[in-house]
């Protein structure tokens, strides 16, 4: 893993706040009053049983799902108003349980990413006005810094079919990370993994955290990753918290012990 | 999208300009017969770019096409004609194709938010409701017998007498020129679309709106815009065929022009300009070459036979249908399709091929993803 | 007055063929998630094949034959060309335009075959008209209401109690995990577009039947107006399909009825009503008026 693009250490991200965000689905609450904060810089995980809430908790933050009450902020930003588009151009990047990438190279994938820092529209890319080329030829060699870090730069032109599972989760993850965000929603980036490509996605994820300074929230199923990586952990259980803090002090909590083996096994030992 | 060096941009230049000059020395040694199919193909071509733009690389099924042509032809009529404006026919040119534009901005209510299927038969009203206004008003149109297209001086005619090296530059020549200006001003401006940030843009709608939303994507947006781009090029084709057919009928502009269309991009392979060329040519020549060959083929009979016998313009038919399904069954991303994986195959038989899992195809229509 | 029950009766009259052919539509979307463009011409087999055998087999006997036959090749289409491999709920998109160029092979075939005729299906209705009391109705239209009435109440019916209706539900919620449960996914899908052939070749007796002319080669295109009802609906529910038909062939009737009134919309207008309604109706609900919200995504 390459750790020599030079980058100017980005300016401390903002908050996101959580408060009492309450969703329904035809009568059924999928996430029931759920507060929780993501301070900058920091790893939050968000970790429960299958069906707890946690990727409904993502669809909320990212925009996808608009929440009964409760709000979501980022800074002094309200986003729980807002549209998809507009909440990734406030600096919110996810990445999906199942993988999500579009047809095209690693590149067109990564220069998706980098759609809300680029202005061409319809007209300068139909008549490639100089601008709109010049525009592209910098994204171009943003998008490749971003293939180098996240260690994609063998198969930046490489067709995004031809690659194997754990490398394609890692486009998704090089791609949401073009966008710049200042925080990064990562939704099971380990799942279907085996462990080597696990390890090296917990290190891809410290490195980037620590040299781009962004918040990153975590959904996992793996908890020896989620214990090593986190700095926070929020607990869900059929869409209510059920316990928050520091892996240690989450690990020992009776009420997870309980919520994680009364219904199922977690993939690795909690203890 | 490496850096290109100096043998490889030559290569791409190379590989652009020489069919250009090929095109453009054709005059020189076909008759008009052929010349007339090239100028239909070219039309047709402008309009299955548009078309592939919004059906293939954006992901909306239209069929609501040949009502943007019959904008752009008739606009042209019109704006250039009497009864109309009477404005000079280049400026009513430009003019009746902002004016498909807009009539795809007009729609854009119904194409921003109505979604998959619900769109495709949605635009089935416009071809409709499109060719009712074509035979009812009258005063535009001309109803059921049409209008005769206003000339484009140059271009449509023999004057001022031109001959180049002992090849005298009528009508069909001269056109020629004209629809290979301007199928390659659609070609030119179609791969910088899909090439830049847009083509992403409306690829990643096409794949998963989902994904597109997130990552910054002004879905309503993108997808109405789409719309308007595609009627554009819809239009241009429809000047271009006014302008060949010197008289435009509102039946040409029924369904089955939007069906032709479709199967253009289709056959040709979705999401390509070269795939939408290539269909194009293909649904375009083969009914007139048919006619023109019918004595010689097999199981065909000559024009103009009694009713029951599979005459040329039904063979054709026959063919082309047969080609959509067949293409769409088994090789699902059409010509465009089998000359990629062949190219992909070839690159997989070097060492430093990196794939690790075999390609699969890539469908021609993609399926929505399923929101997380 | 009367004029006003004229309009009522043959809008009826209309509406419940469209009925027939929307009905079509929706089974095998909800089977398959294809729209299936074919049917038209599979509308035109099924009045093509009465045409030429009601001579020697009579009406009923025609009628039966054209409608096994009919359904036999929309299951075949299905089953050997649509159908190849694992059943797929991704593949729809593919399959429906798949359904386009099968209508094109088709419609080439039966117009070369009809060229410029007008058929007469022999049906035994005719050219007799009954007096209900004010108005005066066309014995045809009377029989087209009464039969789709039966017809559609067999299909709703067959829904209902029948394994296969619950199969076929069961299909149009989760395709995966139908074939989870069991259900056999081939098997109901082919038995779908059976049901649709059959419905789209009686339809065809009475959208050609008097005071239409007769069977002509773009008798199939009729079948497109369908769509609107079938969408109006939102495709997937057989009542919204009903009441989307009834809606379309009330506008198409009085808009026909009142022409003269409505002369500002240019003669023939009551052609293309339908989809100015349909358009309309979507511009408010994008998924029709009964649609699943989530129906469009498929």
């Amino acid at each position: 893993m390459s750790t020599s693009a030079p980058r100017p250490q980005a300016t401390e991200p903002p908050e996101l706040r959580v408060q009492e965000v309450t969703v329904r689905f035809a009568g059924l609450t999928a996430l029931d009053d759920v507060s929780f904060t993501v301070s900058p810089g920091s790893v939050h995980a968000l970790i429960g049983p299958n069906g707890a809430g946690k990727s409904t908790c993502f669809n909320v933050l990212s925009g996808l799902c608009r929440p009964a009450s409760g709000t979501v902020r980022l800074g002094d930003a309200e986003l729980t108003r807002l549209a998809p588009h507009r909440i990734a151009a406030l600096g919110v990047a996810r990445t999906f349980q199942n993988i999500v990438t579009t047809e095209g190279t690693v590149a067109d994938n990564l220069m998706l990413g980098r759609h809300v820092h680029s202005r061409a529209g319809f007209a300068a890319s139909a008549l490639r006005l100089p601008r709109a080329v010049r525009e592209q030829r910098e994204h171009l060699a943003k998008a490749r810094e971003i293939a180098e870090l996240t260690g994609l730069e063998r198969h930046f032109d490489t067709p995004v079919a031809l690659l194997s599972y754990g490398d394609r989760k890692r486009v998704e993850f090089a791609r949401a990370l073009c966008l710049e965000p200042s925080v990064l929603l990562l939704d099971e980036p380990v799942a279907g993994m085996n462990a080597a490509e696990r390890a090296r996605t917990a290190e891809t994820v410290r490195d980037v955290r620590a040299e781009l300074g962004l918040s990153v929230v975590l959904v996992e199923h793996d908890m020896g990753l989620v214990m090593r990586l986190a700095d926070e952990v929020t607990v869900l259980d059929f869409g209510r918290r059920i316990a928050h803090g520091t892996p240690d002090e989450v690990r020992g909590d009776p009420e997870v012990l309980r919520a994680y083996l009364g219904t199922e096994t977690p993939q690795e030992d909690v203890a | 999208m490496s850096e290109p060096t100096a043998r490889t941009r030559a290569l791409h230049w190379g590989r652009r300009v020489l069919p250009l000059l090929l095109l453009c020395v054709l005059p020189f040694y076909l008759d008009a017969f052929w010349l007339r199919i090239g100028l239909f193909s070219l039309a047709a071509a402008i309009g299955a770019v548009g078309l592939g733009l919004l059906t293939g690389t954006a992901g909306q099924l239209s069929l609501g096409h040949a009502f943007f042509l019959a904008v752009g032809a008739y606009g042209y009529v019109w704006l250039a004609g009497e009864p109309g404006p009477g404005l000079p026919p280049v400026l009513a040119l430009v003019l009746a194709v902002l004016l498909a534009g807009a009539a795809g901005g007009l729609f854009s209510p119904v194409a921003g938010r109505v979604r998959g299927i619900y769109l495709g038969v949605a635009t089935l009203a416009l071809v409709f409701l499109g060719h009712h206004v074509l035979l009812t008003a009258d005063s535009v149109t001309g109803g059921f017998n049409g209008r005769s297209v206003p000339p484009l001086p140059g271009f449509t005619d023999s004057d001022p007498q031109l001959v180049l090296l002992g090849v005298p530059f009528g009508a069909a020549e001269r056109l020629w020129y004209l629809g290979l200006a301007l199928f390659a001003l659609t070609w030119f401006t179609a791969c910088g679309l899909l090439r830049g940030r847009p083509g992403r843009a409306l690829t990643a709608l096409r794949d998963s709106e989902t994904a597109a939303s997130v990552m910054g994507v002004h879905v309503a947006r993108y997808r109405s815009t789409a719309f308007v781009v595609s009627s554009m090029y819809a239009g241009l084709a429809g000047v271009l065929l006014a302008l060949a057919f010197r008289r435009v009928v509102p039946d040409y502009f029924a369904l089955a022009l939007s069906v032709d269309y479709l199967a253009m991009i289709v056959i040709g392979g979705l999401g390509s300009v070269a795939g939408a060329t290539a269909g194009a040519v293909f649904v375009t020549a083969l009914p007139l070459l048919m006619t023109r060959y019918a004595d010689q083929l097999p199981l065909v009979a000559a024009p103009g036979a009694a009713d029951g016998v599979v005459g040329p313009t039904e063979a054709a038919r026959y063919l082309y249908g047969a080609a959509i399904v067949l293409v769409l069954l088994y090789t699902p991303d059409g010509l465009r399709g089998l000359t990629r994986r062949l190219r992909t195959r070839r690159r997989l038989e070097r060492p430093p091929a990196t794939a690790t899992s075999s390609r699969e195809p890539t469908p021609a229509v993609r399926p929505k993803e399923h929101t997380p | 007055m009367t004029g006003l029950l004229d309009n009522l009766l043959s809008g009826l009259a209309l509406g419940s063929v469209y009925a027939l052919v929307a009905l079509g539509f929706v089974v095998i979307f909800k089977a398959s998630g294809v729209l299936n463009f074919a049917h038209g011409s599979l509308l035109l087999l099924g009045g093509y094949l009465i045409a030429v055998l009601h001579d020697d087999l009579g009406f009923a006997g025609a009628l039966a034959l054209a409608v096994v036959v009919t359904a036999a090749v929309a299951g075949a289409l299905d089953r050997f060309l649509l159908q190849r491999g694992e059943p797929d709920p991704h593949a729809a998109h593919v399959q429906t335009i798949v359904t386009i160029g099968l209508d094109i092979v088709l419609v080439t075939d039966l117009s070369r075959r009809i060229g410029g005729d007008l058929l007469s299906l022999g049906d035994p209705w005719g050219d007799s008209v009954h007096d209900l009391g004010p108005v005066t109705v066309a014995d045809s239209r009377l029989a087209a209401i009464v039969v789709s009435a039966v017809v559609i109440g067999a299909v709703f019916a067959l829904f209902r109690y029948t394994a296969w209706g619950l199969s076929l539900r069961a299909a149009a919620e989760d395709l995966e995990a139908a074939s989870l449960m069991g259900v056999r996914l081939v098997r109901v899908r082919t038995l779908a577009w059976c049901l649709a052939g059959a419905l789209a070749a009686l339809a065809a007796v009475f959208l050609v039947a008097f005071p239409a002319p007769g069977l002509e080669r773009t008798t199939g295109q009729i079948a497109l107006k369908a769509f609107p009802a079938a969408i109006l609906g939102g495709m997937t529910s057989p009542g919204g399909a009903l009441a989307g038909s009834v809606l379309i062939g009330l506008t198409e009737a009085f808009v026909v009825g009142y022409q003269t009134e409505l002369h500002v919309l240019g003669e023939g207008f009551g052609d293309v009503a339908p989809y100015a309604v349909m358009v309309l109706v979507l511009l408010v609900r994008p998924t029709g008026l009964f649609g699943a919200r989530g129906a469009a995504r498929v």
